[in-house]
């Protein structure tokens, strides 16, 4: 068997590659930044982005199906006077819209919001007063549109 | 002569310095990531104080002794590791009149001062009494072995080219001729490649290593002693900094002119080529990933080694040519 011909390099490429890892260093560092300052500047997700729900409690014809089709639990019937309206549980909700798209009546409704924090676990369990009344939107400043970009890779634009 | 070991250039600049350049160091390789960076502390100034917070931090956190550990080394070794960092300063004057002490030897008592710190992260790590803390103390005695005997023999270089020991002399001779950076840049490259092995900046953070050892040697360690394990390697990078720039970068050349106003001012030419040469050895850690420990160690002693060689053989030809 033939021995494997090991490369020989010159004694210069050594130098020639930390130079050109520095180099590439001092290059990166006039690149403008990639990353959003998260709390203050929101990212803008779009008209079809799944976010938190929102029960309208006056179109609900209490068919249990969006608590039937979850795949994850997270939608429990509540007992109400007369009829039964779904609650939401946050700790198992996986967002996937399957309640959205299988009410027949639209009684509910996804909103672009993810990012709310709980002061506890119990929180998180919506009965249907809670779940009517729909995740807290806030104004948000400055929402931004990420583009990509040939040149500089990834660019925010204003919306 | 307490001013020189306490305020310049001794422990309130040098924990300035290492305020200023810890921040600067994750600034720049945030940028270099393109991120942002520290940023909430002092938002104005893009999170300057993001130190000084973590410094408070560090000075209330509680002291753990770990059971197991011998207590007396374990508290004393970081202290003695910190001490034995700083205390080079007063063997390196900033000018011609303004030293702690002016020796003949003064280019000896910084490197063998320095020479002595890894025995302490040796000591502290089998103190801890913890695999981590055993395995990087023993990662620390082997690369002191590789970076040690090219940083020696490539500063014996400078020394026969300055045909002096004395820091004094060897930056008043550059005042009259090429800095010692042109006259022999292998000394200058071995050197510096050793300098950032000794201060266990990236790429050769082998010693710490925190995503395989934790953070080796000084794994059981919190509160202020952390802070004294931490602050010490950076303290080891501005003392040879200031050594670097003394030696190879021609000291206060050209301002020593300043003198006659103040004996400190041509000190902060000196601290500011420093300060330059600390930054370059902190960028290097957005440059380069981790070295294995063969790795660096083929590196010191199969191309440093060689390097510094060479560069007593190029010293010994400036000489014999009389070219200085």
């Amino acid at each position: 068997m033939a021995k494997p011909k090991t490369q020989r390099k010159l004694i210069g490429a050594d130098v020639v590659g930390h130079l050109e890892a520095i180099g590439t260093g001092i290059k990166y560092l006039f690149k403008p930044r990639m990353t959003l300052r998260y709390p203050e500047v929101f990212q803008d997700f779009g008209p079809n982005y799944r976010g938190m729900l929102k029960l309208y409690t006056d179109k609900c014809i209490s068919c249990t199906m969006c608590a039937r089709i979850c795949p994850s639990n997270a939608i429990k019937m509540y007992k109400t006077d007369a009829k039964k309206y779904p609650g939401i549980t946050y700790q198992r909700c996986i967002f996937c819209g399957f309640c959205v798209d299988i009410c027949p009546v639209d009684a509910l409704e996804m909103f672009g919001v993810h990012d709310i924090a709980y002061y506890g676990l119990e929180e998180q369990v919506l009965n249907p007063e809670g779940f009517s009344k729909g995740p807290p939107i806030e104004e948000k400043p400055k929402k931004v549109k990420p583009r990509l970009d040939a040149k500089r890779g990834l660019r925010y634009e204003r919306t | 002569m307490v001013f020189v070991p306490l305020i310049f250039p001794g422990l309130l600049t040098v924990t300035i310095v290492i305020v200023v350049l810890i921040w600067f160091e994750r600034k720049l390789t945030a940028k270099v990531q393109l991120r942002y960076g520290p940023l909430y502390v002092l938002k104005p100034l893009g999170g300057a104080l993001q130190m000084v917070a973590d410094l408070i931090k560090f000075t209330f956190a509680e002291l753990i002794v770990p059971k197991g550990s011998d207590k007396k080394a374990f508290i004393l070794a970081p202290i003695l590791l910190f001490t034995l960092s700083l205390l080079p300063v007063i063997a390196i004057p900033v000018s011609s009149k303004y030293a702690a002490f002016f020796s003949d030897l003064s280019l000896l008592i910084v490197l063998s001062l320095l020479t002595l710190t890894p025995i302490f992260v040796l000591l502290l790590g089998w103190a801890s009494d913890n695999k981590f803390s055993f395995i990087g103390s023993l990662r620390e005695g082997f690369m002191m072995m590789a970076y040690e005997i090219p940083m020696f023999i490539s500063i014996l270089a400078m020394a026969v080219t300055y045909d002096s020991l004395d820091l004094k002399h060897i930056v008043e001779t550059q005042s009259s001729s090429l800095w010692g950076l042109i006259l022999n840049p292998l000394a200058a490259i071995a050197f510096f490649g050793a300098m950032l092995m000794t201060t266990a900046r990236y790429p050769f953070d082998i010693t710490e290593a925190e995503s395989e050892i934790v953070i080796g040697p000084y794994t059981e360690y919190s509160s202020v002693i952390f802070g004294l394990c931490l602050g010490a390697s950076y303290v080891k990078l501005y003392v040879l900094s200031l050594f670097f720039a003394e030696v190879f970068l021609g000291g206060w050349n050209p301002f020593g002119g300043l003198e006659s106003l103040h004996p400190i001012l041509p000190g902060v030419a000196v601290l500011a080529k420093g300060v330059i040469i600390m930054g370059l050895c902190v960028f290097m850690r957005s440059v380069y990933p981790r070295y294995r420990i063969d790795q660096a160690l083929r590196l010191g002693w199969h191309k440093l080694l060689v390097l510094s060689i060479v560069s007593v053989v190029l010293s010994l030809g400036i000489v014999g040519l009389g070219v200085l």
